[in-house]
């Protein structure tokens, strides 16, 4: 369970948000909505201790996540609106540096199972920078099942996905939800998920 | 066990990207040699005046062709984010920074090795001076690393002023080329010497890897 607690933030003293009470539970899935520029990226940021809050604190399983951080970051994915994917490398040798950096006990089968569901299995070999946005996000995506971490943060995943991989993606947020993880997320788009949690940013 | 396995990973990462970008390297290295051309044909064919300044030349052309190569050191990795999925990974900035500074001092300025005896040839240099040259452009180019690192790190969120990160760089490399040049003058003094260049290098290999993280840390609360 994530407990945000008073949490502040100011960029260059003006506020961006203050006295922020969150609390995700096991199993719950949320979205941060807002309009641009609302500090969703930077709510995101604070959370993962990116950026300083100026004040309030952030409990991940009772402990406080600045003296655990490592802790923290051992069962969170997190997944940027950019694509941290290695342009001039090529999509099986990115899959295998994030399986390695992450311990993961994925197969070699099972992940060419996942480039399968994913459209992507044609261009294992092919060069990142090669492929279409969509792809690249798409691949990035891969990340979530490939780390098997507990809790999912992630900024904007559903920006170029087209309606097919929109469909895999939300039955992956729920199949997550069901297994007791726990997902946050910012986005403007209004995905189909029953029992989502709307925080809005003003 | 499992830490060793992301440290190697990040090495082979490294060298798998190194190897994607080869023509940048060589034309690095063809620079090298391209100003080296230049500065003999400048001097004109006065044997003895060639060999009195050939390793100061070669010196200061390995400094400035090294150079042009620093900023991709952590631009890349910057801004799409790879520094801060690699230290969720479980490596803090003051590692990744290491180990950055490491493989590119294997795979950027040690390639640079293969091309010194060559240069050397057009100076008429003695071979005892050529080893010099090798021996010191291997301790010197740890240095150059270490002081890329720092510099590309200042200048993450610098989009427009290009020179000041090479400024830098050559700055703080004044200290190398007095020693390794000096390395030839004096045969008596040549420990002494070995050793302060040793010195330097491990005092920026200490205070590199703490001073970039800091800065990679300052660019990522600024982005």
């Amino acid at each position: 369970m994530l407990l945000i607690n008073n949490l502040s933030f100011y960029r260059n003293n003006t506020i961006i948000f203050e006295d922020l009470n969150l609390s995700l539970n096991n199993g719950q899935i949320t979205q941060i909505r807002g309009k641009n520029g609302s500090g969703k990226t930077t709510f995101l940021e604070v959370i993962l201790n990116i950026l300083e809050p100026k004040n309030g604190d952030i409990f991940w399983e009772g402990k406080n996540i600045k003296k655990n951080i490592f802790n923290f970051f051992n069962v969170t994915t997190f997944i940027m609106d950019q694509n941290t994917s290695t342009k001039k490398l090529t999509v099986l040798d990115n899959i295998n540096f994030w399986k390695g950096l992450c311990a993961s006990k994925l197969t070699n089968a099972d992940i060419l199972l996942l480039l399968e569901t994913f459209n992507l299995l044609k261009y294992k070999n092919t060069k990142v920078m090669y492929l279409s946005k969509g792809e690249i996000k798409k691949l990035e995506l891969l990340r979530l099942i490939l780390e098997q971490k507990k809790l999912w943060i992630l900024d904007e995943p559903y920006n170029h996905l087209d309606n097919s991989s929109i469909e895999i993606l939300n039955q992956t947020f729920k199949d997550h939800a069901n297994k007791n993880g726990i997902i946050l997320f910012a986005s403007h788009f209004n995905p189909s998920i029953n029992n989502l949690e709307i925080i809005d940013f003003h | 066990m499992v830490f060793l396995k992301k440290i190697f990973l990040f090495i082979k990462r490294e060298s798998q990207i190194f190897f994607s970008n080869f023509v940048d390297l060589c034309s690095n290295i063809l620079f090298f040699f391209l100003s080296i051309f230049v500065f003999v044909f400048a001097l004109g064919a006065d044997e003895q005046l060639l060999r009195t300044v050939g390793l100061g030349i070669i010196w200061s052309l390995l400094l400035l062709s090294s150079t042009l190569s620093l900023r991709k050191f952590y631009e890349e990795d910057f801004n799409n984010g790879v520094i801060t999925i690699i230290h969720m990974g479980g490596m803090s900035y003051e590692l990744i920074v290491f180990f950055k500074i490491i493989s590119h001092f294997l795979f950027v300025q040690i390639p640079f090795l293969a091309s010194i005896p060559i240069a050397s040839v057009f100076f008429n240099l003695p071979i005892i001076e050529v080893y010099n040259l090798i021996l010191t452009f291997i301790i010197g180019s740890l240095i150059l690393s270490c002081l890329g690192s720092i510099s590309s790190s200042m200048n993450l969120l610098n989009k427009t002023n290009f020179s000041i990160g090479s400024i830098i760089v050559l700055l703080f490399s004044i200290p190398v080329i007095i020693f390794s040049v000096g390395i030839n003058n004096s045969d008596s003094n040549f420990n002494n010497l070995i050793n302060l260049l040793i010195g330097i290098a491990l005092i920026f290999l200490g205070i590199a890897p703490w001073s970039s993280a800091a800065f990679i840390r300052l660019a990522l609360r600024n982005k």
